[in-house]
């Protein structure tokens, strides 16, 4: 009997767990002022649903966001994001009240919460989402928006009237069981 | 007993649950990033940088170079005189840009055109440097009575560059440089040299700069090696760069086999680049 017990101890944590994953998530975001539009779509994004407890974990690399104009993107990665000190950003949280969530077909509202790290800063954020199962897929969206002054990313002043000071974000992810 | 193992078993799973979810589908798998900026600027000093006006992006750059330090404060160390040149380059695609230019030094108008053979990769098929091909056909038109064939004088480089990292970037140039037109009969038509250049970051929108090229065979007496040394600036869509330099003109020709200056009466020039960018 104990015997049992103690091997549960250690095979139960090693014994692979109903988890639900994508490599291809897509995340968008995207600001506007008079002077001009930013906008950049991220399809590489890595996002893990533990099915058990809720947790989910995002790895965003920040080379990953494409802009329709390649100055910006550099600008992106040189200036703002510093993508080759901070290669990604990410999001580690739990879903509330998973137990009382039954994914079924039709989207439902959930609340999710946890840390955001952009550019190195982590920030404790509460945002919500919607999220269905359909053809043995996990389906979650959201939007939600950042303060880019949250993270530490400096808009120098002369480029202050083209870069908006809140982005907004926008995910959008079909996990699949691992 | 069997109540405390089941307390074990549910701390030893949130211990492990607590780990990076992330880990539980780690297979090695990377992304393939190409590595961005080298350079501010198209330009390393006076030489051409592997950068090149990203697709659909027209780029205006101003090259202006002062006349010569030596009269000191006579004429504001050269800042009375100045040779200027326009250019206006345009990028069809990442791997292919084009552009026009023009010189008041010999009214020399030129076209060129960089091509992008290898970039510079990070992550699972990285490529350790960038290769663009740059070419160029300048037509001098001071003198007017004079053939076609007379005015027109050739570059071809490859440049090589590694960025090291996020602040070190240095760049190999191999260099040909044909002239239909040359001085005297004992001057080569065809000039080798091999040029470097590079650039050291110092805050995220500046960066020191130099380059200069190094002649492979037989040079006239009056050659001097050509070499500049600068600062970058960036503001969003522009780049600014200061310099000191001793040649005169910003061209190919000219800064490379035509380079005039010494350091030692301070025979040198001061000058500055502009580039702005247009989104088309």
């Amino acid at each position: 009997m104990n015997r049992t017990f103690f091997l549960l101890i250690f095979i139960a944590p090693l014994i692979a767990k109903d988890i639900f994953y994508t490599r291809s998530g897509q995340v968008s975001f995207f600001s506007s002022t008079p002077i001009e539009d930013i906008k950049a779509l991220n399809e590489q994004t890595t996002c893990v649903l533990n099915m058990e407890t809720g947790d989910v974990s995002f790895r965003i690399p920040i080379l990953g966001f494409n802009f329709k104009n390649g100055l910006m993107q550099e600008h992106f990665n040189e200036n703002y994001l510093e993508s080759d000190i901070y290669p990604d950003a990410g999001f580690k949280g739990v879903i509330n009240n998973w137990d009382q969530v039954t994914l079924n077909e039709e989207p439902q509202l959930i609340s999710i919460e946890g840390v955001m790290t952009i550019h190195g800063v982590s920030k404790q954020i509460k945002e919500t989402g919607k999220i269905s199962f359909k053809n043995e897929k996990v389906n979650g969206t959201a939007m939600f928006r950042i303060i880019v002054a949250d993270y530490d990313i400096q808009i120098p002043k002369i480029v202050r009237e083209n870069i908006a000071k809140v982005v907004d974000v926008n995910v959008r992810l079909s996990l699949k069981k691992k | 007993m069997i109540r405390i193992l089941i307390i074990i078993i549910g701390i030893s799973t949130t211990l492990y649950a607590q780990d990076d979810l992330l880990d539980l589908i780690d297979d090695g798998f990377e992304n393939t990033y190409p590595v961005n900026a080298t350079f501010k600027a198209k330009r390393i000093v006076n030489s051409q940088s592997i950068e090149m006006p990203k697709p659909r992006i027209l780029d205006f750059m101003i090259l202006h170079r002062f006349g010569s330090m030596s009269n000191g404060a006579y004429d504001l160390f050269g800042m009375d005189e100045a040779v200027i040149r326009f250019d206006l380059k345009y990028g069809l695609s990442d791997r292919i840009s084009f552009g026009i230019g023009r010189s008041s030094l010999n009214k020399t108008f030129d076209i060129f055109t960089k091509v992008k053979i290898m970039s510079q990769k990070t992550g699972y098929r990285s490529f350790p440097i960038t290769l663009v091909f740059f070419s160029k056909m300048e037509i001098e038109t001071i003198i007017k009575d004079m053939s076609m064939n007379d005015r027109i004088t050739y570059d071809f480089q490859f440049l090589l560059a590694k960025k090291f990292n996020r602040s070190l970037s240095l760049q190999l140039m191999p260099t040909l440089i044909h002239r239909n037109l040359v001085e005297t009969n004992s001057d080569s038509h065809d000039l080798i040299s091999i040029g470097v250049g590079g650039r050291m970051k110092m805050t995220k929108r500046t960066s020191v700069n130099f380059d200069t090229f190094f002649p492979i065979g037989k040079r006239s007496e009056t050659y001097r090696q050509g070499w500049g040394i600068g600062y970058d600036i960036e503001t969003g869509g522009h780049v600014f760069q200061l310099m000191l330099t001793n040649a005169r003109g910003s061209f190919e020709s000219e800064y490379i086999e035509n380079a005039s200056g010494t350091l030692e009466d301070l025979d040198l020039y001061l000058g500055f680049n502009i580039a702005r960018v247009f989104y088309l």
